[in-house]
């Protein structure tokens, strides 16, 4: 058996991991067009911010390759998946065969398509070269504008402004984090931000990009002009899907797959940020770009391929970041588009605490929680389960609320609730 | 695998495991000079109730494929290959707070100015975990699940 894994980052990674498992000694191959792959994305903006040790970034040993017999071709991209001869192509021309292989080329920064988007000076941030770019150039800049307002572009502002600098978000959505949460809980996180000095404008983006060859300030769309030495572009991600595309692979806005993570072409696989997967709490698919997901996702796969039989649950929305001591979370639905949803909501603004669970048909499908998180993953399972909250509707949002409360609910579930935990914890009630 | 199982038939929701548990995880561990430490020791297990007259000890359940574990950006929650424990590492911990969204007991606890976290680690420094010894009603046991389901006669 020979394995080739495209990417490696939390998909692929946990797709070596979970093949290692079951097969000790296949040939893996793992191709990555980044040099020095093991560390953790979704830490960059704390790298940025210095609020962690570098040693922490590294999320997997140095030997991680050798530890797991890895043939890891880092700094090479795959330029193209040839289905028929089970083989990918370099971009160096060299071919790589497989008998099975696992796309997770995860995503890309979208850009925007402005004038003087590539001066120098202009960075998305995704990556651990665009920070280390980044940190090189900060003693030479005093003012940031950041476009976008969710989860990366905030990370970004709030790095930056641990950095000492003068920064600006602009936010083009009604509000910000509007992936992340409702209007309700980002109010209190840009409340937040703003007292911390971060400057929030929403309904602004940016026109154009201004300087020579660096960066010296943006013209908004509102005609204002704003001066600055940096700029972050935060405006979401696309997932790379283009190798599989070429390839005869179904796509739609990511790759798409069955149950077993598999494409529409036998013996390829997806997995993580480029994947499409069925979305639990939407009933439909979708691309849930997040770590969790990817690691999941990236095991699922790599046991399938390893020859196991293992069903992928669906994903799920979610998502965890504090600002300057204030936490928010949320899983599933938070901003419902339809009247077909209830919403019960709590808050305590004294305390900046803000409760909200979004319920369809008594089923509950989403969860946010500001500055009181502690049990917010027992309402998780019962979102991924599809739990009926009648019962436990009045106390849901309660501080007291905790899995105890749940167990009467998860006993009587026939459907939901089948990991032998669940089934150990409640066998004696 | 060995874990801490409570039997909700015998559990009075005294809360002796808490007091217990926050004790063996202080710097003293000792009650005495426990209670006056700051930071305050934290507990790592909850007696809770169920309804009216019926309650349940609960933490770490140190899951198969421990939703903790997939979540943490930071490789600091994992799985001990020799043991099957959840464990987490404060050398690695950025406190992110992605395994207390995601772990389906509520078994993780913040330490709010630490930026760490913690959770049941079954008392490395112990024979008996502190809680099983401290249960008036020995509710709680350690054990694997074979061995808790004989003890509940189930
Ligand atoms: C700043 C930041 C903060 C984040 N914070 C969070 C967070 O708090 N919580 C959360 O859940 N998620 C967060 N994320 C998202 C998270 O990082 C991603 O969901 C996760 O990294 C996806 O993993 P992946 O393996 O699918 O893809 P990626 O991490 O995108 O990795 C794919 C790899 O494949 C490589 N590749 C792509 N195409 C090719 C090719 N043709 N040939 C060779 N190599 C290729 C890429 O260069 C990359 O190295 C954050 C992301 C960023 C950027
Ligand atoms: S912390 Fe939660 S998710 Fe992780 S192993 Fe323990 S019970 Fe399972
Ligand atoms: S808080 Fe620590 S242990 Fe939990 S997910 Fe974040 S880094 Fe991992």
């Amino acid at each position: 058996m020979q394995y080739v894994i495209i990417g490696s980052s939390a998909a692929g990674i946990s797709a070596v991991e979970a093949i290692r498992t079951k097969d000790k000694d296949s040939k893996i191959t793992v191709i990555s067009d980044e040099k020095k792959p093991l560390y953790s994305r979704c830490l960059i903006s704390y790298l940025l911010a210095g609020t962690i040790d570098e040693k922490k970034i590294w999320y997997r040993k140095d030997s991680f390759f050798k530890d797991n017999k890895v043939d890891a071709l880092l700094g090479v991209r795959v330029r193209e998946i040839n289905a028929k001869n089970k083989e990918v192509i370099l971009n160096n021309k060299e071919k790589v065969k497989f008998d099975k292989l696992l796309i997770a080329t995860g995503a890309s920064p979208k850009l925007e398509d402005i004038p003087g988007i590539d001066k120098k000076g202009v960075f998305p941030l995704r990556t651990i070269d665009h920070t280390i770019e980044v940190q090189a150039m900060l003693d030479r800049v005093k003012s940031v504008a950041v476009f976008g307002g969710g989860l990366i572009g905030l990370r970004a502002a709030y790095a930056l402004k641990i950095r000492g600098k003068d920064v600006s978000v602009f936010v083009k959505s009604e509000s910000i984090l509007s992936q992340i949460a409702d209007k309700g809980a980002a109010g209190i996180m840009q409340r937040r931000l703003e007292e911390k000095g971060i400057k929030i404008f929403i309904g602004v983006a940016a026109k154009e990009i201004t300087g020579d060859k660096s960066v010296k300030g943006a013209v908004l769309d509102n005609g204002s002009k704003y001066a600055c030495e940096l700029v972050i572009i935060g405006k979401g991600v696309s997932p790379n899907i283009e190798i599989a595309k070429d390839a005869g692979i179904k796509t739609n806005w990511g790759i798409l797959t069955n149950d077993y993570l598999e494409t529409n072409v036998k013996d390829i696989f997806a997995a993580g940020d480029a994947s499409e997967t069925n979305d639990i709490a939407l009933g439909e698919s979708s691309v849930n770009a997040i770590w969790p997901a990817a690691c999941e996702q990236g095991r699922i796969a790599g046991l399938n391929m390893a020859g196991e039989k293992e069903k992928y649950q669906g994903s799920l929305a979610m998502n965890s970041i504090e600002f300057f001591g204030l936490p928010v979370i949320s899983v599933g639905i938070t901003r419902p588009k339809s009247s077909a949803y209830e919403e019960l909501v709590k808050k305590d603004t004294a305390m900046n605490i803000y409760k909200k669970v979004v319920l369809k048909d008594g089923v509950i499908v989403g969860v946010v929680f500001v500055n009181s998180i502690e049990n917010i993953g027992v309402i998780g399972a019962l979102i991924r389960n599809k739990a009926d909250i009648t019962g436990i509707k009045e106390i849901i949002l309660d501080d007291y609320f905790d899995y105890g409360k749940a167990i009467p609910l998860i006993k009587k579930s026939k459907t939901g609730f089948k990991e032998q935990e669940f089934k150990e914890t409640v066998m004696t009630l | 695998m060995k874990k801490i199982y409570c039997n909700i038939k015998k559990c009075l929701g005294c809360g002796s495991c808490e007091i217990a548990c926050a004790v063996e995880h202080s710097r003293s561990k000792k009650l005495d000079s426990a209670i006056s430490e700051n930071p305050l020791p934290i507990k790592r297990r909850k007696a809770e109730f169920i309804e009216e007259g019926i309650s349940v000890s609960t933490g770490c359940q140190h899951c198969d494929n421990a939703a903790c574990v997939a979540a943490c950006m930071s490789g600091a929650m994992y799985k001990e290959a020799k043991t099957g424990l959840t464990q987490h590492s404060r050398d690695k911990c950025v406190g992110c707070w992605m395994c207390i969204m995601s772990c389906p007991f509520g078994a993780i606890t913040r330490e709010k100015l630490e930026k760490q976290v913690v959770k049941c680690d079954l008392c490395p420094d112990r024979n008996k975990p502190a809680c099983v010894e401290a249960c008036p009603t020995k509710a709680l046991s350690l054990g694997t699940f074979k061995e808790f389901k004989q003890l509940c006669n189930m």
